[in-house]
């Protein structure tokens, strides 16, 4: 059985002048699918994920979502507004409140009536637990609930991929929880996620598929079974030595 | 005491006409500045290299030589370049007579606009665009509806400096024969023979300027202040 994939990369390579970051990266990403992509610091795991919603551009190989190139999408707002993205320091608005926040981009960007992004937005807020706070301005919120707003924020724009670079990596420890299980929720819903993250507990669990990558390459993917049990790939045992 | 309101009350009707020429001279050039400064600050943070290298070279060209020296150049330049200012009369005021003067102070304006701009707007965390651009706005509403009145915040301050400077410096335009305060002080003492009055009366009145210009301004600010903690 053949299913089609939402985002396939293939080939994907990338420089920076000279230095090459990213070496041919081939993933397929079903739709509902929660993949874990882990790995040591420096692999190019936030570079994939900034090309898939082209903050980056490609060097080599291409991205198709949903069959189409992204390379051939020559608006990039269009794709961006299918491909969501949380990122490790929230990047909320300081100067809006937690409900402009989340509901600013659906108005001004889809173009929806206000009434109606704002009750959408209230909906994603109680369901992210930050409905208390909708006036609040983040510089008021710990960093587990501006992230939450965050997650709310990238929801309101109704994406079909949500990526997550390092979600939980800014935040104190004992904030972690909360942030991973509004994730957890997410991906109960069906979402389809692509997570960078060092929360091993997190990828075992939750990803239906583990990514490895080290030096720009995926070095090993699978299963969590198949990653964090089977693998018989030195790099990746010495990897998760450390981090467990 | 008794000496000053005297001078000031018997020559009230000239030192209003050089405090209207000093305000007319300082708002416009508040107003022209901050437009072209703003469009200079966008030209320096150009993706295009020539662009940016041409407002570099402007800017620093600009503050790095003397304010009275710009006055000159303008005011003998343009005729040496066949410009020919046309009389533009403006509620019984020409504004001709001005004209050169203002330009010059708007050229030097701008360049220091231009780097309070860039300067707030740079330092706003690069994640701010990154966040609008990844929910799918464009270049311009990042810049313009998150990055920008974020920056104004810090601009604010700096810009309120710049304001006064500006009243104050606008009383070089003096030597090219500009009837504003400082002209006047001159004019009143060369008919009155008196030399400390008409200066302290003038600096009286520049001082009460640039003190409802700081005032307005940290009302301003206080009222951004109070929008959001960072
Ligand atoms: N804009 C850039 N210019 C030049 N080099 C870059 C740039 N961005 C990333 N790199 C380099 O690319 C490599 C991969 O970076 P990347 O951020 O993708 O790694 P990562 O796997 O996300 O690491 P981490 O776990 O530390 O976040 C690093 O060596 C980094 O120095
Ligand atoms: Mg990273």
């Amino acid at each position: 059985m053949e299913e089609k994939s939402i985002i396939s990369i293939r080939k994907l390579t990338k420089n920076y002048g000279s230095a090459s970051v990213l070496k041919g990266i081939d993933l397929e990403v079903q739709k509902g699918e929660v993949v874990a992509v882990i790995g040591p610091s420096g692999s190019g795991k936030s570079t994939m994920l900034r090309c898939i919603n082209a903050m980056e551009q490609l060097s080599g190989g291409d991205i198709l979502l949903n069959g189409e190139s992204i390379r051939q999408m020559k608006k990039l707002p269009r794709l961006r507004q299918k491909v969501g993205m949380v990122f490790q320091h929230f990047n909320l608005f300081p100067h809006m409140t937690v409900l402009k926040n989340v509901m600013y981009a659906p108005v001004t960007v889809r173009g929806e009536l206000k009434p109606k992004a704002e009750e959408y937005a209230m909906e994603l807020l109680k369901k992210v637990g930050m409905y208390e706070k909708r006036d609040a301005y983040p510089a008021t919120l710990s960093g587990g609930q501006k992230q939450r707003v965050a997650i709310a924020r990238a929801l309101a724009m109704k994406p079909e991929v949500l990526l997550f670079d390092e979600p939980t990596s800014a935040l104190d420890p004992e904030m972690v929880g909360e942030v991973l299980t509004v994730m957890k929720q997410l991906a109960k819903t069906g979402m389809t996620m692509i997570v960078v993250t060092h929360e091993m507990g997190f990828a075992r669990e939750v990803a239906d598929k583990v990514v490895f990558m080290d030096e720009g390459i995926v070095m090993e993917s699978g299963s969590p079974q198949q990653v964090f049990e089977e693998t018989e790939n030195e790099r990746v045992k010495a990897f998760l030595a450390k981090m467990l | 005491m008794s000496e000053l309101i005297h001078v000031a009350v018997k020559y009230r009707a000239l030192l209003l006409n050089g405090a209207r020429v000093t305000l007319i001279v300082s708002l416009l050039t508040i107003l022209f500045g901050l437009f072209f400064g703003v469009l200079m600050a966008f030209l320096k943070m150009s993706k295009v290299k020539a662009l940016r290298a041409l407002a570099n070279i402007y800017v620093e060209f600009i503050r790095g030589t003397p304010v009275l020296v710009q006055i000159f150049l303008v005011y003998y330049g343009l005729p040496l370049m066949g410009v020919e200012i046309p009389s533009i009369v403006v509620a019984g005021f020409d504004i001709s007579r001005i004209l050169s003067g203002t330009l010059a102070l708007v050229i030097n304006t701008t360049a220091y606009v231009c780097e309070i701009v860039r300067g707030g707007i740079e330092s706003i965390d690069y994640g701010q665009t990154e966040g609008a651009l990844a929910l799918g706005m464009s270049p311009a509403r990042a810049m313009m509806a998150i990055v920008f009145p974020q920056a104004m915040k810090n601009i604010l301050p700096s810009l309120g400096n710049e304001f006064i400077t500006i009243i104050k410096t606008s009383s070089q335009i003096s030597v090219i024969g500009i009837a504003d305060l400082m002209y006047t002080a001159d004019t009143i003492r060369g008919i009155s023979f008196k030399p400390m009055e008409p200066l302290i009366i003038v600096a009286l009145i520049y001082f009460l300027m640039t003190f409802v210009i700081s005032f307005m301004l940290r009302q301003a600010e206080k009222r951004m202040r109070k929008g959001y903690a960072r």
